[in-house]
């Protein structure tokens, strides 16, 4: 049954594959670690690269999987040294990272959330490759019907799980599968939504909504954050750059207990990193906080975020591998990638492009051990990144973005989409919004759309196909379930008003 | 600010909403071999959208932080210098308006002149051998003869 990662192994040793994962997780580490640009940013501001480069599928998927990691890898060093989370899933970095670089401990710091980062995702790889391909068995039993009700329970499990405010999230989600009905529609060649613009029939670009979505607004923030003074940005000094055995040894627990974690909260749809990193953190302060040093610059407080997110990074591959629903924003990305390449994640993956599958879970295993190799001695210069100041940094970005939609069609409309784009999604993230529920809209969408179509072309129209099998009834309640949770949990808690957890 | 953004937000979706279910209403299919059609999942999201809209409305949260007048006009002039950007990349090139864009954006992040000079001019002319030459995309090198169209 591990044919796959046999052929994978094979696709990716080649010189050419080994060059692009190295290449990809150099440059996600250098891009994570850049302040304010979190994986997701990364992704969406290299991913037009990958196809100037003219790279066959695996190929680009093996690059942007190793930006991916890497970018996990290198957001931890803002959150350590300038107590500045790149992003969601570093947050819980921040609480016992940045007081151990205060102690003067920045070194040994960036040392073990290197390697709780390694240990947290080789027990997610591991889970992974066990476990992908056995649900992507059971995945082959889903039919139109039960897709559509497992999108049902991600979004359920999304608004619940992701960001703080259910509606918002939810809110966020519809906008973007509404952004996917732009342009023709499949099935009956009818216009939606395209106000006449001949360049709207294919769509909305994918590049142009996250490159908009992202880097555009990413460089509308870092002005209001520049003239935000309550930020210290002074770097604390590395001291002693290699982390001693006995304090790697003491965090063991921490890790691995972490590491299962957050390769479970990955694997749920619409859960990502910054749950896990939550759920891995207050489990471990639970559990082994005995002199309440948590939170003061406790190594296993560091520990156990790291490995639990980079855990949770990994294991959100298993849902976008074998059904084709992302288990985060980022993969969601990753996924719209694919999609563009014209390979559609799900259940026949493992059997019709194993090549992909199984190239990118072995490029996961060579990714994962580039980065420790690189990150455990190369940390204090990955570090320097940190200082790149913004008036270089922002024009950069600029570029990129500028470039890397112009060069989609040669066409001037695309980037004036993202600028609308950008503001809009700068306007949203003001207003509380997290754009990882809007990018997965956007991705599920179409498909969404397309399932519950074809289910009830099966059926002739009749409703009742969509609760008819074991599977999709489990699914509607598993979803129904979840909304309720907090609402639940909201009453037993506090006792205040339930409202809050309506959705 | 009394009136909470949430409270704006959430009406204004709920016009994005009606507007998308009304747009939706009028897509005219000539015949059609399935039953949901292209109208039916839109007018759905937009009931969706209404209804977690006017939750918004009537439960808004706090009103974030908005950036003071100063830091606007900064915001806009971002802007301001992308948009011109956009609309010259093609006509003058990409070197000319690079050059002039990053320059005034170093500028606006606070850079003084020299230093957004020389990152202006660094940057320009590094990035158009990176992509042209590296990267083998071909990048508009201007209509040089002042015919704006």
């Amino acid at each position: 049954m591990f044919d796959f990662l046999i052929h994978g192994f094979e696709v990716a040793l080649t010189p050419m594959n080994l060059g692009l994962a190295f290449m990809g997780a150099l440059l996600g580490t250098l891009f994570g670690a850049l302040p304010g640009i979190g994986p997701i940013n990364g992704i969406a501001i290299l991913m037009p690269l990958a196809y100037t480069l003219g790279l066959p599928a695996e190929s680009a998927l093996i690059l942007l999987a190793g930006v991916y990691t890497g970018a996990e890898y290198g957001g931890r060093m803002s959150s350590i040294l300038l107590n500045v989370p790149g992003d969601a899933g570093a947050v819980m970095t921040t609480l016992d990272g940045h007081p151990l670089a205060k102690k003067g401990l920045a070194g040994p710091a960036l040392g073990l959330s290197a390697i709780s980062s390694f240990v947290g995702a080789t027990i997610a790889i591991i889970g992974l490759t066990l476990f992908a391909p056995l649900l992507a068995e059971v995945a082959v039993l889903f039919g139109p019907a039960e897709f559509f009700g497992l999108m049902v329970f991600a979004f359920a499990s999304m608004s619940v799980m992701m960001g703080n405010d259910p509606i918002k999230t939810g809110i966020g989600a519809v906008l973007g599968i509404l952004v996917a009905m732009v342009g023709v529609d499949s099935g009956t060649g009818v216009m939606r939504y395209t106000m006449g613009m001949p360049e709207l029939y294919d769509g909305i670009d994918f590049v142009v909504m996250i490159i908009g979505l992202f880097a555009i607004s990413e460089i509308l923030l870092m002005l209001e954050h520049a003239h935000n003074k309550n930020v210290d940005d002074t770097m604390p000094p590395l001291g002693r750059v290699m982390v001693q055995l006995k304090e790697v040894v003491a965090c063991r627990w921490a890790m691995l207990r972490s590491g299962l974690i957050g390769f479970v909260v990955g694997v749920l749809p619409g859960t990502g990193a910054s749950v896990a990193g939550a759920v891995s953190y207050t489990t471990e302060k639970r559990l082994s906080d005995k002199d309440n040093t948590f939170g003061t610059g406790d190594m296993r407080g560091l520990a156990a975020p790291e490995s639990g997110n980079n855990a949770a990074a990994v294991g959100s591959f298993v849902p976008m591998l074998t059904l084709g629903i992302p288990g985060s924003g980022t993969t969601a990305v990753l996924l719209g990638a694919l999609m563009l390449y014209n390979i559609t994640p799900g259940p026949m993956m493992f059997t019709e492009r194993p090549d992909v599958a199984g190239g990118l879970i072995a490029s996961l295993y060579i990714g994962n051990l580039v980065l420790l190799a690189l990150n455990l001695p190369l940390a204090g210069l990955f570090a320097k990144v940190l200082t790149i100041p913004r008036w270089v940094l922002v024009p950069g970005i600029a570029i990129l973005a500028f470039v890397g939609v112009y060069q989609l069609h040669s066409d001037l409309m695309a980037i004036y989409l993202m600028l609308v784009i950008g503001v809009v999604g700068y306007l949203l993230r003001k207003l509380g919004f997290s754009l990882a529920p809007i990018i997965l809209g956007y991705v599920l969408g179409g498909l969404m759309e397309d399932n519950l179509r074809r289910a009830l072309s099966i059926s002739g129209g009749d409703m009742g196909i969509l609760w008819q099998s074991g599977i999709s009834i489990g699914l509607w309640i598993a979803a129904a379930l979840l909304l309720m949770a907090p609402l639940i949990m909201a009453k037993l808690l506090s006792g205040k008003p339930a409202a809050q957890a309506q959705a | 600010m009394n009136i909470a953004a949430d409270r704006i937000l959430g009406l204004a979706l709920i016009g994005l909403a009606a507007l998308a279910a009304f747009n939706a209403s009028q897509f005219e299919v000539m015949f059609s071999y399935e039953p949901v059609g292209p109208k039916a999942f839109p007018i759905l999201l937009s009931a969706i959208l209404a209804g977690l809209s006017l939750v918004l409305v009537f439960r808004p949260g706090d009103n974030g932080e908005w950036p003071d007048k100063h830091v606007a006009l900064r915001l806009l002039a971002v802007l301001a210098v992308l948009l011109v950007y956009a609309l010259l990349f093609t006509r003058l090139g990409f070197m000319v308006t690079t050059l002039v864009a990053v320059l005034m954006l170093a500028r606006l992040f606070a850079a003084s002149w020299a230093k957004a000079l020389v990152a202006g001019v660094l940057m320009s002319v590094g990035s158009y051998y990176l992509f042209t030459l590296g990267l083998g995309i071909s990048l508009p090198t201007g209509l040089w003869l002042p015919n704006f169209n």
